[in-house]
């Protein structure tokens, strides 16, 4: 009959999980009963029959189903308070940012009365170059600084209409990430500065209340907002926009 | 099989909205939280269902997470809760089937591998729900004493007691079925 305490050793063995000494301790009573070595080695080839089955591979598609469905946690956002802005995150960049003065220089015409549209593709706009500043209030605004990336955003609001300014330098490809859960606002349009010889705005795109902008070289553009809705018409739940 | 520092750091992106950080945890999580609720279902189609339910229920409440224990813990405790469960709520005990299951080997291997595979879930079918759960994690989800007292809450002491008494069972069991 097997004691307690050599059960104990013998499935500790199995586990890597010998304390000091146990194992001396083991191989001498393995070593004396031929009970102990048997229930050592059933164990062993039960172990090994476990261990030795192949992982399974989940479906293809279970990671993209789950990533569809995740709706990510969103600051709670307020634009008239200073906690909506600080959200926007120069995800690739990974520096250190600080709100700070508006230097922004985004040009672009938006008549008050012009309607916002329903329909991604007619969002598509061009903003004017040779502005001083963007018509509209200044809500809120913040100064990007990080190596080999710089620029601002801007928040205005004109005639209820509200405009996000990006005005961006990048070495290289720079990701923009704008989460606009829990705002009250939905992505109504984009425009992007005419003239602008370096620009390369590589793609925009809205998915789960997220707006993503790829960026590269100098470039300035505008995102407009609108109330409520969903963030994103299109029945797949995205849109997406792509300049290359 | 686990990397505290940078779950961390994904989970602190996640909460800021970043998706590609909470796409790098899913693609990390995704295989071994599939097995261990495979392991403990015994089957795909709610394992896979566990697997969505586990990362909405785990991601979708970052906020909930108390850092100060390891995020594979804290998933991987979801994963077999909800695993339990399930199978409380008696929607499947059946029988693995492994037809259902992506296998890239040969068709020979693949049916002897399949009918082990077979033989030894009936086995771990026969065990109690606290046994199989050890038994998986520490067999399939290769983690320590430690980390499974750490996923389910409760003490080393118990982790082997339980562990040592559901392979004495298994051994039993696959005894039965002629697999030794």
């Amino acid at each position: 009959m097997i004691n307690e305490r050599t059960l104990e050793l013998i499935n500790a063995a199995i586990d890597g999980e010998l304390g000091p000494g146990e194992q001396a301790e083991l191989d001498a009573i393995l070593e004396s009963s031929a009970e102990a070595r048997a229930m050592n080695a059933e164990l062993l080839k039960l172990t090994n029959l476990m261990e030795g089955l192949p992982a399974q591979q989940p479906p293809v598609e279970l990671a993209s189903q789950v990533l569809q469905q995740i709706k990510l946690p969103a600051k709670k956002a307020s634009f008239f308070g200073s906690g909506w802005l600080p959200s926007i995150q120069p995800a690739a960049v990974g520096a250190a940012f600080a709100a700070g003065l508006v230097v922004t220089v985004a040009f672009y015409e938006i008549s008050s009365d012009r309607p916002v549209s329903d329909d991604a593709a007619s969002m598509v706009g061009t903003m004017i170059a040779g502005q001083q500043e963007p018509p509209g209030f200044l809500k809120n605004d913040m100064v990007l600084n990080g190596e080999g990336f710089s620029g601002t955003i801007s928040l205005r609001e004109n005639s209820g209409i509200y405009v996000l300014n990006f005005d961006l330098n990048s070495e290289t490809g720079t990701e923009v990430e704008v989460g606009l859960d829990d705002t009250g606002y939905a992505f109504g349009g984009f425009a992007e500065v005419q003239g602008n010889a370096d620009k390369v705005v590589e793609s925009v795109s809205m998915s789960g209340g997220t707006l993503r902008v790829v960026n590269q070289g100098h470039q300035q553009f505008a995102v407009f907002l609108r109330e409520g809705g969903v963030s994103s018409p299109a029945p797949d739940g995205s849109i997406s926009i792509d300049f290359k | 099989m686990s990397n505290g520092g940078r779950d961390q750091a994904l989970i602190e992106r996640c909460k800021q909205g970043d998706r590609r950080a909470l796409e790098e945890l899913v693609r990390h999580y995704e295989k071994p939280i599939f097995n261990a609720a495979y392991r403990i279902m015994g089957n795909p189609d709610d394992a896979a269902d566990i697997t969505q339910v586990v990362f909405m229920r785990a991601l979708e409440r970052l906020d909930q997470y108390d850092p100060k224990y390891k995020f594979f813990s804290w998933i991987y405790r979801i994963a077999v809760n909800e695993s339990i469960n399930q199978l409380k709520r008696g929607k499947n005990q059946q029988p693995l089937d492994e037809t259902e299951v992506a296998d890239t080997r040969g068709p020979e291997a693949t049916a002897h591998a399949g009918d082990l595979s077979r033989q030894i879930q009936g086995g771990l079918m026969e065990l109690k729900e606290d046994y199989r759960t050890v038994v998986v994690l520490r067999h399939f989800s290769e983690c320590s004493y430690r980390q499974i007292g750490e996923i389910l809450q409760i003490p080393e002491k118990t982790v082997k007691s339980r562990l040592y008494s559901a392979r004495q069972i298994m051994r039993e069991a696959l005894e039965a079925r002629g697999v030794y």
